[in-house]
């Protein structure tokens, strides 16, 4: 289906056809082809191209249409989880091996997260997807692992996508875990022959430990083009040079400090010609969405004094990642312009403001459409009816759109056509959580079934982050034993903020993260 | 004197389930040649039948065979013992079956691969053919035992079912048996063992025996003939007597307190899962009654002057009188096939709560296995000390390092990954060894039997059963008493086709479906002993104990001498009580044969250590989650509780 999304444009294009500089922007209108791809960008009243007679007209006015948001790091399955920090815990961790050995991690996050995983997988990642969604983001990465390709549904799940079978599968590879220089070895090879690989690496306070991971990646041939670091905290800024033909850096700064008190050197690394990305990590030490994660980048910047504009930390989450998955895939992304992805996010914006400005302190109520591959997946009532979505349903979230309705166009992961709703992935997770023990056995048994009958196997996903310890086989013996907290709102909330406060080694420097939300 | 047992253990009413079917009917569709031409029926022979059954086209064939290759020499995890005890390559073997596959009938090919697989002589690592009947036992209506020498032995019937399926009133039990289809009874148990699985003769011996009118047909061939001629005796004396007894096939279904197929405990099973359903069989075609309970919903007793329990198909329990030691406990544990080894558990307390503490026998002869968790942790009810349980390594091969890296086997594999990526450099043939029912489970109930306790094993106790046995031995907790050179030496947790294909999903390795009932079992982390034995197999070896020979007595008298043989060995441990009852404020702690109490609170050190004498102490009751009392005699633990506040 065709859509043309009119408004303010913000492209962050370098085509000089569709602007004269990435932070040029205009009234104009973004056309979405059948394809999924945009046909044009158009300013003013300017004819668009033929084909789109019939295409339905979304017109948000002033607000901005800008690229839909990447978020080039986080962890799909942890999404449900609150903030965790370690009971008594004076001291920031000195690097990734170190938190997952605390006592309360295991019951804290694993089990909670396997609950989901394991009894409801789907509702688990409809969460998780439109968690991301309503904060504009189209493409994630951090998807579990799986049992079958997970494309082609909501938002863009960075290492499964296949642009409809126009890219091969495993275009993009990633490892949460710390590989063995064997397994980056091969990593290697598979980048020489043109697949991105997204790698967990040197997560730590700097000269930690861990920094040698920096090291065997290096050693390994991995400081490729087509490597997207995460995190690098722990590496000596020096060391970024030897990084002859960049790559990209993923940043999580909400994280960092988080856990460790500190935060990747983003200067040392621009410096080097290093593509900073902005991603929001996972549900225990992370933000709720990358537009969350981005008024973190701006309050460490401004506390390091790190100059970096508002512009600068926008491509961030736009155009940067954007130009990472357009050497995976060959099409680009996160920047609006002709033969791109048509994934776009409209943002409330008053006549003729800082566009940059008002992306960066735009919250979840200023989100007012995203749109997929040139699907309206998410919006207000008048601009899905505009944009000629069907079979959307209203998705609450708790009074925290100060009253505005949302409609969510959400069908059912394994039956394309059957409408679905939040409130029922909701009511489900929380079936779940009343009582996890039955839940996780009763999908046992049904997957036992269906592979002895020879049916068509249950979507399976699997934990991607470290298990912690745990007993034989992974869980308590007793699975009434796992508790699973509150199932977090999908938005940022007081509540979250107020968790931040005295918690974690951020110093007090993300308790300034609520001032954007008040 | 042998007239004195004559139609016991059988009940009187016949159930239609003790019917079943006849074998012939149940292959061919056909009663046998010889009922047919009674009928005045002629020509076409059963074999004429065989062709209407289904058929294996050569891709299956392959499919089988491949499937078999991958898993036995990448996950077999006796593979390297096998090969060294029995001088046997199994996976040459499957690939030179491979290459005349097609050439093959039916009947060979499946005997062919049948073989290979039985070669192993690994009860836990079983093909089942396509026609092989899931849940069918081929049963004759009567047990056979032997009593005497492992080199000399008598075999008798100790068992007959309901009469009607045996049209000779003679045969009854307590015959001597002479002949099996013209063949020296001796000679026909000799060369059946020969196709049974089990390391040591006498284990073969014994399976051989335990399956010779029972075969579950879905590990391992039907029998050869439809019907079989016996030859017995009343008395030796007596003339000798033949009756012709056709094979029958009954289905005796599972208990409802057995392991449920997909549940979490299915991927921590050790078991012979055709002594299983043999085992059900037996008790089906011998305890009709109580096995058609099972589904009432109630606690049953197996029989007069036993306890009743919701466990009835895995325990019994009852007070018996030996002539020395007066009253003893005596605890059968039928099988460790539980889903629930907290309820499983729970009720071996409540039973042991009713037995006297002067001593306990715990029989686990025949017991094929069932859930590690079950045996492992129920160990600790019979001791002061910490259990240790055994611990399984895999293979340190590239199936079984793909398997564990998968990420949908992390919650399971994490643990063994390390040591299996080190054995690339370290040569390792296995992984680290690690156990798979937690330490901390073994050891979160405490003991709740104060007396002596001896453990009886037979060569048909397998698996589970193996692993109780070499934790009551490594653990130090009592005599280990073994009809037969030792328990029935099957040391490894056992996973389905099914388990295996879901794990190796994703990996180069997956496995593909295979025809149509066709499905195999396979050994996948092979069990090592704790303590003294650290680090021994229990595969083939099995766990040595005090050797007795069963006697006549014993098959006439319900285990008579066994009985009096174990409670000697009680009567030589000295016996301590100790008893603690929780009131208000307060615990009354009653010991007899202690002299020091201590008192922990939450595992702290409550008081100075109390000494006491024979009585009953009444002490402040300690505000902790768990308070735990140890008692002491010179020094030595004794006795310990636990008890939850």
């Amino acid at each position: 289906m065709s859509l043309v999304v009119a408004g303010r444009i913000v492209p962050l294009s370098r085509a000089l056809k569709v602007a004269p500089s990435e932070t040029a922007t205009f009234q104009g209108k973004v056309w979405i082809g059948d394809d999924g791809r945009i046909a044009a960008v158009t300013k003013g009243s300017a004819q668009g191209p033929a084909g789109f007679e019939a295409a339905p007209v979304a017109d948000v006015d002033n607000d901005l249409v800008i690229p839909g948001f990447i978020d080039l790091h986080s962890h799909l399955a942890y999404a449900t989880l609150p903030l965790w920090v370690e009971p008594g815990r004076t001291e920031p961790f000195p690097h990734h091996d170190i938190w997952p050995t605390r006592p309360t991690y295991a019951e804290s996050v694993t089990w909670p997260a396997y609950a989901f995983i394991e009894a409801t997988p789907v509702e688990l990642l409809a969460y998780a997807e439109i968690r991301a969604l309503i904060g504009g983001t189209t493409s994630i990465q951090g998807s579990p692992p799986s049992n079958r390709p997970l494309d082609g549904w909501l938002v863009r799940n960075i290492e499964d996508e296949t642009l409809d079978g126009e890219v091969g599968r495993h275009q993009v590879l990633a490892s949460t875990l710390t590989l063995k220089s064997e397994q980056l070895g091969e990593r290697a090879t598979r980048m020489r022959q043109g697949a991105t690989f997204i790698y967990h690496c040197a997560e730590g306070r700097p000269g930690s430990i861990v920094q040698r991971e920096y090291l065997a990646t290096r050693t390994a041939g991995c400081l490729q083009r087509h490597l997207v670091a995460i995190h690098t905290n722990s590496v000596d800024p020096e060391a970024y040079k030897t990084w002859h033909e960049p790559g990209a850096i993923v940043w999580s700064p909400f994280s960092n400090l988080w856990l460790y008190g500190t935060t990747t050197d983003v200067p040392a690394a621009v410096t080097r010609g290093i593509n900073l990305c902005v991603g929001s990590d996972w549900g225990p030490s992370g933000t709720r969405n990358v537009l969350g994660e981005l008024k973190v980048a701006s309050l460490v910047s401004e506390a390091n004094g790190w100059g970096l504009t508002d512009f600068d930390l926008v491509k961030m989450i736009t155009a940067n990642p954007g130009d990472v998955l357009a050497q995976a895939w060959q099409r680009q992304a996160g920047r609006l312009q002709p033969g791109a992805l048509g994934d776009v996010a409209v943002i409330a914006a008053k006549p003729k403001a800082d566009p940059f400005k008002t992306i960066l302190r735009a919250t979840e109520a200023d989100v007012r459409m995203v749109v997929v591959n040139g699907r309206p997946l998410y919006g207000t009532e008048t601009l899905m009816k505009q944009a000629g979505a069907r079979q959307t349903s209203e998705i609450n979230l708790n009074g925290q759109l100060s009253g505005q309705s949302r409609r969510l166009a959400l069908t059912r992961f394994d039956a394309d056509a059957q409408p679905w709703s939040f409130g029922e992935v909701l009511k489900r997770l929380e079936e779940v959580r009343a009582d996890p023990k039955v839940a996780i056995e009763r999908a046992r048994r049904l997957a036992f079934a269906s592979i002895r009958s020879g049916g068509a196997p249950r979507l399976r996903l699997a934990l991607d982050m470290p298990t912690g310890k745990v007993p034989v086989g992974g869980l308590p013996k007793n699975l009434t034993k796992i508790i699973v907290p509150p199932i977090q709102p999908l938005a940022h909330d007081s509540e979250f903020f107020a968790s931040i406060s005295s918690r974690g080694f951020h110093g007090g420097l993300l308790d300034g993260l609520a001032d954007f939300y008040s | 004197m042998i007239n004195l047992i004559r139609g016991r253990g059988a009940d009187a009413t016949l159930l239609r389930a003790q019917t079943g079917q006849l074998l012939s009917e149940f292959l061919f569709g056909t009663a046998p040649p010889a009922a047919r031409a009674r009928r005045g029926e002629t020509g076409g022979e059963a074999g004429a039948r065989i062709e209407l059954a289904y058929v294996l086209d050569g891709g299956e064939r392959l499919r089988i065979i491949d499937a078999l290759v991958t898993v036995i020499s990448g996950a077999y995890c006796h593979l390297p013992q096998k090969r060294a005890a029995y001088a046997l390559d199994p996976v040459q073997a499957l690939h030179l079956l491979r290459s005349r596959v097609a050439e093959l009938s039916e009947g060979e090919f499946h005997l062919a691969l049948t073989s290979i697989v039985l070669g192993l002589r690994d009860a836990h690592t079983r093909y089942s053919g396509p026609r092989a009947g899931q849940g069918a036992v081929a049963t004759l209506p009567f047990l056979v035992e032997q009593y005497g020498s492992h080199d000399d032995p008598v075999f008798v019937v100790s068992k007959v079912a309901a009469p009607q399926l045996i049209r000779d009133p003679k045969f009854t039990a307590g015959v001597v048996l002479e002949s099996w289809n013209s063949i020296p009874f001796a000679r026909a148990v000799d060369l059946y063992s020969d196709r049974e699985t089990g390391g040591r003769p006498d284990a073969r011996r014994a399976r051989a025996l335990e399956s010779l009118t029972f075969r579950a047909l879905e590990g391992g061939p039907p029998p050869d003939e439809m019907l079989v001629d016996i030859g017995y005796r009343i008395l030796p004396a007596e003339t000798r007597r033949e009756v012709r007894i056709p094979w029958r096939v009954v289905h005796p279904a599972r208990a409802d307190t057995s392991q449920r197929p997909g549940s979490r405990a299915s991927r921590y099973i050790a078991a012979d899962q055709a002594a299983e359903v043999v085992r059900r069989a037996k008790k089906m075609m011998f305890s009709g009654s109580v096995w058609q309970a099972e589904r009432s919903g109630v606690a049953v007793a197996r029989d007069k002057g036993w306890i009743k329990t919701w466990f009835q198909d895995a325990l019994a329990a009852r007070v018996i009188k030996d002539k020395t030691q007066g009253e003893l406990g005596y605890l059968r544990i039928w099988s460790f096939d539980v889903d629930d080894d907290d309820a499983f558990i729970a009720e071996v307390i409540r039973l042991l709560d009713l037995l006297p503490e002067t001593g306990l026998i715990v029989d686990l002869r025949g017991n094929p296995g069932g859930l590690i968790w079950a045996a492992e942790r129920l160990l600790q009810l019979f001791t002061p000390n910490t259990v240790t349980p055994a611990r399984f390594s895999v293979l340190a091969t590239p199936l079984m390092r793909a398997l564990a890296r998968s990420p949908f086997n992390r919650m399971e594999f994490e643990a063994w990954l390390p040591s299996l990526e080190a054995a690339i450099a370290t040569g390792e043939a296995y992984s680290q060894p690690l156990p798979l029912t937690d330490p901390a489970w073994c050891n979160d109930v405490g003991q709740r039997y104060s007396g002596p306790v001896a453990c009886v094993v037979d060569p048909n106790t397998y698996s589970a059963g193996d692993l109780f046995a070499a934790g009551f031995v490594d653990n130090e907790i009592g005599p280990l008493i073994c009809v037969g050179e030792g328990s029935g030496a099957g040391g490894a947790n056992v996973w389905t086709h099914y388990d295996l294909r879901e794990a190796l999903v994703g990996t180069p390795f997956e496995l593909e479906g295979l025809p149509a009932d066709v499905g195999y079992t396979v050994a996948i982390r092979r069990a090592l002993r704790s303590g003294a034995a650290d680090g021994m197999p229990i595969e083939d070896l099995g766990v040595p104990g005090i050797p007795y020979e069963m006697t006549l007595d014993d098959l006439l008298h319900e285990n008579r001498g066994l009985i009096a043989f174990c409670a000697g060995f009680l009567a030589g441990i000295p016996r301590t009580v100790l008893k603690v009852e929780v009131n208000g404020d307060t615990v009354a702690v009653t010991t007899s044969g202690l002299d020091e109490l201590e008192t922990y609170a939450d595992g702290r050190p409550f008081e100075a250590v109390r000494k006491v004498g024979d009585g009953t102490w009444e002490l402040p009751r300690p505000h902790a989650r768990i308070i735990e009392f140890v008692g002491r005699r010179n020094g030595e633990i004794c006795q310990r509780r636990k008890v939850g506040s």
